[in-house]
């Protein structure tokens, strides 16, 4: 972005938008559409926190949101902690375990840190399943209350109605999106940029590339534990089929038909395939599978870069390069 | 009970070395974790499920279409998705797995959503062994399974085509240089891997009950393995299979049915920290 003062303009703009969107779609579908492409934007961006500025992939994010959500959960329901301090608790418990899990496993290369964020993923589904005491196994957990956030005792807000959990999320949002941005002037962003176009270079010039990484890894898996709480509180009900790894899979490919390393590719991708899965639903399931999965590769071969990569085409096409 | 886990642990590991070996083919050559190859053991299953249940074929002709056609198909992955993928430097990983969603669910259009079962007519005798009792189609299969690897070991050492695709596997610019085609080497590699690996799922196919989504975990396990096992290494697939065939049904056995996959994954993990190129591998220079 050249012009400094236009693009502030437009996000003000997007902004303004965001925030009426509610008030002008007031059926319920859409209401409901808005909340779960408002939560599936979180996971995508802090997807993109690694994919697009470091070049990992995590086929393991599912794992990590289910990890915030029956932390989350929990913390509510059976030590009775208000929503906000439960919320924050789970996206922190998943930053752990994604720094538990990244300080060994991102030493490794190429296939194998996917390989091992994609088992991850599977082995916490089996732990959601298996630890019956705790997580109510296969059953899961139903009947998690609505949030209640007491900002002066004795008066607390409470985010019953979809519209109201759609500005609890908005504000989440962009509290994502401003640490995005803020990660990536940082000087953490310019040495995770490194690490992307050349590891070893980066090393050679003196770059902890691997405390970097891990350092970006634990706060990419936090988010997605916040969106895993978010999550948990608006739909009332979580289970181990939740979080598998085909949801995992999923957010990778918003990022990617999205774009990844920008801010707006991956809100249009959640956006694209939440609306793309919700009208597949006309169709019969499997044939919507099936064309879903055509346009995967379709996409992979064609539209490397998604969608932002698309405009960043043309943009270069209208100046005549 | 012992001899009784051991039996079933090797007979779990010749299934996950065949699938193993398939796959390391693949990943050794095109560099693809072609997790599509899942598909292509349950169409195995349902091809050989189709021919010998409804025409009333004999198995082993229904085993032999079952290769052809999974052969076949990742033939056809090969040239349409994954030669034009690698050309142009795109994820392979995320075309696998939407190849892998295709065929599932044409699968599921196909063949429908019932889990299905047939029966052998023969080998259903038991065997005893060292007071652990095996199906005689069981051991024919651990049998088949140690001939099938030695031949694909002597297949790999021994003929031209062989020793190409190690090479290509090695290094593949080497292997252009002294005249080595890599896309005609892929294509044989492919049509060989997924031989091995749809031939697996026919051989299964009357054991369990099997529908679209049959193949996900072997292929999970037979990755475990093949990483497990160092990449390319036909030894280390052996020993992995060997250690997580055996280790899931002594861990089944004695602790729980559920902790076993657990218990696989962990492994993984714990290995790939201590030795990330596998038991065998070799580190890339």
């Amino acid at each position: 972005m050249k012009s400094g003062r236009g693009s502030l303009l437009f996000s003000l703009l997007l902004t303004a938008i965001f925030c009426v969107l509610p008030l002008i779609f007031t059926s319920n579908l859409i209401q409901h559409l808005l909340v779960i492409i408002g939560i599936t934007v979180i996971l995508v961006l802090s997807l993109d926190m690694i994919l697009g500025h470091a070049g990992l992939i995590s086929l393991g994010h599912a794992g990590f949101m289910g990890l915030g959500a029956y932390t989350c959960v929990l913390l509510v329901m059976k030590y009775k902690m208000p929503f906000l301090v439960s919320l924050l608790s789970g996206a922190g418990f998943a930053g752990l375990l994604g720094g538990l899990i990244g300080y060994p496993s991102l030493r490794l290369r190429g296939h194998y840190f996917v390989i091992v964020t994609f088992i991850c993923g599977i082995i916490f589904t089996l732990f959601f399943t298996n630890l019956v005491s705790i997580t109510k196994g296969p059953m899961g957990i139903p009947g998690i209350p609505s949030p209640q956030i007491t900002i002066v005792p004795g008066w607390s807000i409470s985010f019953k109605s979809k519209a109201a959990y759609y500005y609890l999320v908005l504000a989440f949002i962009f509290l994502t999106i401003y640490v995005k941005h803020q990660l990536y002037h940082s000087r953490m962003g310019k040495a995770l940029l490194a690490i992307r176009e050349d590891e070893d270079l980066g090393r050679s010039l003196g770059i902890n590339t691997h405390a970097y990484k891990v350092g970006i890894f634990m706060i990419s898996t936090a988010f997605a534990g916040l969106a895993g709480g978010l999550y948990a509180h608006y739909i009332r009900f979580i289970g181990p089929d939740s979080f598998t790894m085909l949801h995992s899979f999923y957010f990778f490919v918003m990022n990617l038909i999205g774009g990844s390393g920008t801010i707006a590719g991956p809100v249009i991708g959640a956006l694209l395939l939440t609306v793309i899965d919700e009208l597949s639903q006309l169709l019969q399931p499997a044939l919507a599978r099936i064309l879903f999965g055509v346009f995967l590769i379709l996409v992979i071969l064609y539209m490397p870069k998604g969608i932002m990569g698309l405009k960043t085409l043309w943009v270069s096409q209208m100046k005549g390069e | 009970m012992f001899p009784q886990i051991l039996l079933n642990g090797l007979f779990s590991s010749s299934i996950y070395c065949q699938v193993a070996l398939g796959l390391t083919l693949i990943l050794g050559v095109m560099d693809i974790a072609d997790f599509a190859q899942g598909g292509l053991y349950m169409l195995g299953a349902f091809v050989a499920f189709l021919i010998a249940k409804s025409w009333g074929s004999s198995f082993l002709f229904a085993i032999c279409v079952a290769i052809l056609a999974a052969s076949a198909v990742g033939i056809i992955n090969n040239i349409i998705v994954y030669q034009p993928a690698l050309k142009r430097g795109a994820n392979s990983l995320i075309a696998a797995l939407g190849i892998l969603l295709v065929i599932q669910n044409l699968a599921l259009l196909v063949f429908g959503p019932d889990y299905q079962t047939f029966q052998l007519r023969f080998g259903q005798a038991k065997i005893e062994i060292f007071g652990g009792t095996i199906t005689l189609y069981k051991s024919i299969i651990v049998l088949e399974s140690c001939l099938l690897v030695l031949g694909v070991w002597l297949f790999l050492q021994r003929t031209k085509i062989g020793k190409a695709i190690r090479a290509v596997s090695q290094n593949k610019e080497g292997a252009a240089i002294v005249g080595i085609g890599s896309r005609k080497v892929s294509v044989f590699t492919f049509g060989v891997g997924s031989a091995l690996v749809g031939l697996t799922g026919a051989l299964v196919s009357p054991i369990y009950a099997f529908d679209v989504h049959f193949g996900t975990d072997v292929i999970v396990k037979a990755f475990t393995i093949s990483i497990f096992g160092g990449l390319g290494s036909t030894l280390g697939t052996i020993v992995g299979a060997l250690v997580i065939g055996i280790g899931e049904n002594i861990i089944a056995g004695y602790i729980s049915t559920e902790y076993s996959n657990l218990m696989t994954f962990v492994l993984l993990i714990l290995i790939l920290f201590v030795r990330p190129q596998g038991i065998f591998g070799r580190r890339p220079i």
